[in-house]
């Protein structure tokens, strides 16, 4: 069984990084989060170098089905994200 | 935008000195990855999680000279959005 990294774990390595308190650097993390956010909307892509990019592209409106009643109803036009890996990344995660 | 412009945005709004807000990113996404590349599942509430997904080995063809090749195992990272992101993504369409 694997392990999940959470987000106040990572919060506690940049703490023990840093000379600030904790609770500031949660706060950070958070600002972080929503500027990602904010900028994959915006931008429709993030880039962070050596880890991969972030994209956001848009799905056109279709005819779905509800599985349990078979009615059919049409699913909104949404953007989704998808997240690409840098080659580095690649190489690291696939050591030869 | 790219990660200088993350790191400038993350200092400017919270008018931190830069190598802290460069300290601050970089070990984000550090953490991100050493987490992964020990197989690691990562969950960042509000923005989406990562697994790893094994693959095996196959004997391939390049489609286009009709070669067989053999494809080596490989591990790739799934990035599934946050409810979050989705909706922020999705506000005011």
């Amino acid at each position: 069984m694997s392990r999940t990294l959470t987000k106040a774990e990572i919060v506690d390595t940049i703490y023990e990084q840093v000379d600030r308190s904790r609770g500031e650097v949660k706060n950070l993390v958070e600002s972080l989060l929503s500027i990602m956010k904010s900028a994959v909307k915006r931008d429709h892509a993030l880039l962070v170098s050596g880890f991969g990019k972030f994209e956001a592209y848009p799905k056109k409106a279709r005819k779905g089905r509800n599985p349990q009643t078979s009615e059919t109803i049409t699913l909104d036009p949404r953007k989704v994200v998808v997240f690409r890996l840098s080659k580095k990344f690649r190489n690291e995660i696939n050591p030869q | 935008m790219n990660k200088s412009e993350l790191i400038r945005t993350l200092a400017e709004k919270n008018n931190i000195p830069m190598d802290y807000a460069t300290i601050v990113v970089n070990t984000f996404f550090q953490s991100i990855k050493d987490a992964m590349i020990q197989g690691d599942r990562v969950e960042i509430r509000g923005f989406g999680s990562f697994k790893v997904k094994d693959y095996q080995g196959y004997k391939g063809r390049n489609p286009k000279t009709g070669q067989s090749v053999n494809v080596q195992p490989k591990r790739l990272p799934f990035f599934r959005p946050g409810k979050e992101l989705k909706d922020h993504l999705n506000e005011d369409i």
